[in-house]
């Protein structure tokens, strides 16, 4: 009975090998680099010119203060959190409306509208980016907070409508009928069902619009040059100059950068499982 | 409680020259009454719910509910209830929200509300459950929040969408007998739409029969059993369904006979009067009718044919005959030592026959059908 048992576990343990390798590996790649970023935040440019790899000893923790109050980095997370923030809730909002009357009303052109916007998402945003770039300028709104939210609801809007419309159309029509007849008006529905029961989708959206936003570059680099408006992955660019890189501050940066995103998931990711798990659409 | 009245009631996706869903039908439900819906998929049994529930439009016709034409009322304003095929339970709600949704809508004050939702868990055994959500509740319990939910508005019509499909056969069978239990307790008006004909024939106080968006049959269940009004209302009622045969007629000395599968049967239960000028006919059977002669049996109206197959169900035992009118099934209450291959003979009782005519309609018989076997 042992040799057998023995035998399974050596079994079990052969399937389940190349995975837990592939598993392992595939962690070491994503976390390596970024625990190498965590160590030379707290490393001086020399330190790290010395040595590229080693660890922080002594921990400079002032070179955080220096970067959030020296180099304007307060407001650039107070810029990224005003943009991002509101472009996320706007484009939630306006997602998951459409997404329902998408997913739920039959209309003439339903699937027209339909098409048009998830072909929007097949196109790479940089051919937009002249045409918006005169846009914004011809209706003042060029180096405004207000013309960057404008934008990035534009482009993260087919997306999520894209992903909510898939989930919305899962939902059973007789939910939407039980609760015309209990007296429910379509909005209230769509209060009070919809939104309750496509929580799980709506906060994978939240997430996937906050990593994308928070980090979003190009479009902030070109539609913004005003050094008060700046967001955050552009004020990083500061510690780049033409022949010298403060490699050691740009790790700082890009560490201060990072903290909101990693709040972010961990708030709505805990509020996704428990999405998931409050009970299946049946 | 409430009469539900449709007349003439049709329903066409598609514009007035699309496809007829339902079709004329005129049908009044009285107060208190439990009407089954009956029929099978597509037949438009569902739609005419929906459109009593105000889920669907009317096309054309007229609906009312007690009295009051009901056409361009909104759903939420015709106080029925409807329990959904699949409960259609808000998942992120607990049982007690669930049952309080509606009533919390129509601003009834938060201590009717509480007082009718421990009320309504009472009678449905539900107390304990109220603070989980669907997803913890087994089927049956999921059903009876569903039910609940109905019950606790305390609407004038109930109405019920196959509410016991997705159940197990056990738990189906409990539900039922509750739900007729729960029909004579309210004394509501209920309108049940099923595809199931021993839901139909056990819960109903009249059934309704359609077929292909008309109505096929209104009446007691066992009147409709007893005296069909045609072929399809024959076959959809019963199971296994009554058997049909091809039939010719003639007159002989003793009144009119038919002749099926080679045999020659009386027809005792149509005068001569009532068969004028039917030549050809489907001569029907039920196979609880049937009789297996053994083989020294007296003489007597039969038909003979040979054992395809045998089907022993424990009470009872099904025997699949091929005779020279087609494929029968004899419904046995005993054992039997017949086997595949073997010829039989099988009675036909006169007094249990029924004839339907070229155009499927049943030849009014001037005596009943005997129903030996209900009785």
């Amino acid at each position: 009975m042992r040799e057998q048992g023995r035998g399974d576990r050596l079994t079990a343990l052969l399937r389940r090998g190349p995975l837990l390798a592939v598993l392992v590996l595939y962690t070491l790649y994503t976390t390596l680099p970024f625990l190498w970023v965590g160590a030379m935040s707290l490393r001086t440019t020399a330190e790290i010119s010395a040595d590229h790899y080693g660890l922080p000893s002594p921990a400079h923790w002032g070179k955080f203060r220096a970067a959030w109050v020296d180099s304007n980095f307060a407001g650039y997370f107070w810029n990224s959190t005003v943009v991002v923030v509101s472009a996320v809730a706007i484009v939630t909002v306006l997602g998951a409306m459409a997404a329902h009357a998408l997913a739920r009303y039959r209309f003439p052109g339903n699937r027209l509208i339909y098409f048009v916007l998830f072909s929007s998402i097949i196109f790479p945003p940089q051919i937009v980016l002249l045409s918006l770039f005169q846009i914004l300028v011809n209706y003042d709104l060029y180096n405004t907070r207000t013309g960057l939210v404008l934008v990035y609801v534009s482009l993260q809007l087919p997306l999520t409508v894209f992903i909510l419309e898939a989930f919305f159309a899962r939902i059973p029509q007789d939910l939407f009928e039980a609760a015309r007849i209990d007296g429910y008006t379509d909005f209230q529905i769509f209060l009070r069902i919809v939104v309750p029961v496509g929580m799980p989708a709506i906060v994978t959206t939240v997430i996937l619009n906050f990593v994308h936003l928070w980090n979003e570059y190009l479009f902030a680099v070109v539609l913004v040059s005003d050094e008060d408006l700046r967001t955050l992955p552009v004020g990083i660019q500061r510690f780049m100059g033409d022949y010298f890189q403060d490699i050691g501050m740009i790790a700082t940066g890009v560490m201060i950068a990072v903290i909101p995103v990693i709040v972010v998931y961990a708030f709505f990711s805990e509020k996704l499982i428990q999405g998931m798990t409050a009970g299946a659409v049946k | 409680m409430a009469t539900v009245q449709l007349q003439d009631v049709c329903k066409r996706y598609g514009g007035a020259g699309g496809l007829a869903a339902v079709q004329d039908v005129s049908l009044t439900v009285a107060d208190g009454e439990f009407m089954v819906l009956l029929g099978p998929s597509g037949c438009g049994k569902s739609t005419t719910l929906r459109m009593i529930a105000g889920l669907e439009s009317i096309s054309d016709g007229r609906l009312a509910i007690d009295g009051r034409p009901m056409n361009a009322v909104p759903a939420k304003d015709r106080d029925i209830a409807m329990v959904f095929q699949s409960y259609a339970l808000y998942p992120h709600m607990t049982v007690a929200d669930n049952l309080s949704f509606g009533l919390r809508r129509r601003g009834t004050p938060r201590a009717e509300i509480e007082r009718r939702v421990a009320a309504t868990a009472e009678m449905l055994g539900l107390t304990e459950y109220l603070a989980r959500r669907p997803a913890a509740l087994s089927g049956g319990q999921r059903q009876r929040v569903a039910l609940g939910r109905a019950i606790v508005r305390e609407p004038k019509v109930f109405l019920f969408d196959e509410p016991l499909s997705n159940l197990d056969a056990a738990l189906r069978v409990a539900t039922r007998n509750e739900l007729t239990r729960l029909h004579r307790r309210l004394g509501a008006t209920m309108i049940y739409v099923t595809h199931d004909q021993v839901e139909a024939m056990t819960m109903g106080s009249r059934i309704c029969v359609m077929n292909r968006g008309r109505i096929a049959q209104v009446g007691a269940p066992l009147e409709v059993y007893r005296n069909p009004a045609d072929t399809f209302v024959a076959r959809f009622l019963g199971s296994p369904p009554m058997n049909l045969l091809p039939a010719r007629l003639r007159r002989a000395a003793g009144g009119s006979v038919a002749l099926v599968a080679g045999a020659e049967l009386p027809l005792t239960r149509w005068s001569d009067a009532a068969l004028e000028g039917v030549a050809e006919a489907s001569f029907g059977i039920r196979p609880e009718e049937m009789l297996l002669l053994p083989p020294d049996a007296a003489p007597q109206p039969a038909i003979a044919g040979t054992v395809a197959s045998v089907e022993p169900l424990g009470a009872e035992t099904l025997l699949l005959v091929d005779t020279a009118g087609g494929e029968v099934t004899a419904r046995l209450h005993r054992d039997t030592a017949a086997r595949p291959g073997d010829a039989v003979r099988l009675g036909i009782p006169s007094a249990a026959a029924y004839l339907f005519g070229p155009d499927g309609r049943a030849i009014e018989a001037d005596r009943p059908a005997a129903g030996a076997a209900l009785n």
